[in-house]
């Protein structure tokens, strides 16, 4: 069981919409019809996390982190 | 008989490996998962080595991917040496020592290495696919004030592009037209026009150009034309890690051949740049892109766990080079022109379809353009040619 509650972090910044982690967890990443990353699920409910967290992982401009509070 | 899996073993740290122990998990594996990498970093954005790691603007720590769940066994700096498919073991190397690893399933994906234009390796000349070979790179670019990059491909025009950014001069000396093999005649052009206006020179030649022996840096070409620089950087291509499997029983010359399943033979599946599938035209073929690794790491991961491979989604990849953001899904092919869907080409911004013969579309690209990668594939699908025509 994990602790805490996860929360994602997307730097903006670098975010350059390709859509890979809403291809890992489309229930938890969204690209809008311009490529705007909309992250819907944050906190991340536990049934969801490792899919959050994969979809994290793959970004391949690491821009999304995911961090567990508390 | 079936047995049941309880541990699986990824040879290979880089994205498809981290794909793959990732599916394991999400798709409700419990058993053991061991990754090994020969690097001696985690899993990172490669990506990043050609554009924001060699301008020093994205340092070792924030190109790598976030860790694997904390029951997933990474283990860096450790080679795979040896596998035995009957007895089920992989042998490693961490440190000069060997050791014996036991797996119920392996998933191999080992990747690539760059090829080189010696045929020893040697200090000064320089190639990109590693973490520590950007890092490299960008020290040796510090004190030079000129480059040769061999190679025409996405890799080489990449390069050029950080680097002629960093104010050197860049000289690409190439065989085929660049990039007209993966972006067609037309948006190639584009690229190269635009590196030729911002300063970068262009030198065609047949193939078999070599390093200059010696104090002197730079490339002969095979009709004796010299062309010096303070750094040497090939880009020429890639060849698999396979050299491990000796003896396995599985192929080791060459890239692996694996099914859509990703599969190499009961209980042993593959994924990644070290992979090859074979097509319907019996055409040996490879998709080495970090989303093609991405998704191969899954289907492979699935086809352990028996469960059916997701519909093969279109290859896609892009490229970064001269102000210019392209995407590409589908397979561009080469003798026909693009048709403008939005923008154009000579406003450097544009989304592009490409049909074949029959009509159909067969890919697409944006420039300069944010479009939802889902969006993008439907464009090159045959199934939606009713909806953009």
């Amino acid at each position: 069981m994990s602790q805490g509650i996860l929360r994602i972090q997307l730097d903006r910044a670098r975010c350059e919409g390709h859509g890979v982690c809403e291809e890992a967890a489309p229930r938890v990443y969204r690209l809008d019809d311009e490529g705007v990353l909309e992250i819907l699920l944050d906190p991340v409910p536990e049934e969801f996390e490792a899919l959050a967290e994969s979809g994290a992982r793959l970004c391949p401009v690491a821009a999304l982190r995911t961090v567990r509070l508390g | 008989m079936t047995r049941v899996l309880d541990s699986v073993v990824v040879v290979g740290g880089c994205v498809a490996g981290v794909s793959a122990a990732d599916t394991l998990r999400t798709e409700g594996f419990e058993g053991a998962i061991t990754v090994v990498g020969d690097e001696p970093h985690t899993a990172y954005s490669r990506p990043a080595l050609s554009k924001g790691v060699l301008r020093g603007e994205q340092d070792s720590v924030s190109v790598r991917l976030p860790r694997l769940d904390s029951s997933v066994e990474v283990r860096t700096s450790t080679r795979a040496v040896a596998l035995d498919t009957d007895r089920r073991i992989v042998t490693v190397e961490h440190d000069g020592r060997r050791e014996a690893v036991a797996f119920g399933g392996l998933v191999i994906a080992t990747g690539v290495r760059a090829r080189r234009l010696a045929a020893v390796e040697r200090p000064d000349e320089f190639v990109v696919r590693d973490l520590d070979h950007s890092v490299a790179l960008a020290a040796a670019l510090r004190g030079a004030s000129s480059v040769v990059i061999v190679g025409g491909g996405f890799l080489a025009l990449e390069l050029a592009s950080s680097i002629r950014g960093m104010g050197l001069a860049v000289t690409v000396v190439h065989t085929l037209p660049p990039l007209s093999r993966h972006l067609g005649a037309e948006l190639a052009c584009l690229v190269v026009d635009t590196a030729r206006a911002v300063g970068v020179r262009f030198v065609a030649t047949s193939p078999g150009a070599r390093a200059l022996e010696g104090d002197a840096c730079g490339v002969r070409l095979p009709n004796g034309a010299v062309v010096t620089s303070d750094v040497l950087v090939s880009a020429i291509g890639d060849q698999p890690n396979v050299e491990w499997l000796a003896g396995s029983g599985l192929s080791c010359n060459g890239p692996l051949e694996v099914t859509a399943d990703g599969i190499v033979r009961p209980g042993i599946v593959a994924a990644g740049d070290v992979t090859s599938t074979r097509t319907a035209s019996g055409s040996v073929e490879r998709t080495p892109h970090w989303h093609s690794a991405i998704v191969q790491g899954r289907v492979a991961a699935r086809a352990l766990l028996g469960l059916a491979a997701p519909a093969t989604p279109t290859p896609y990849f892009w490229t970064e080079c001269f102000g210019m953001d392209i995407k590409v899904t589908g397979r561009i092919p080469r003798w026909v022109e693009p048709t403008a869907l939005e923008g154009s080409l000579q406003q450097r911004e544009a989304v592009l379809q490409w049909r074949g013969p029959d009509g159909v579309p067969v890919a697409a690209a944006t420039v300069n353009r944010r479009m939802p990668l889902v969006k993008l594939s439907r464009l090159a699908r045959p199934e939606f040619t009713e909806v953009t025509r």
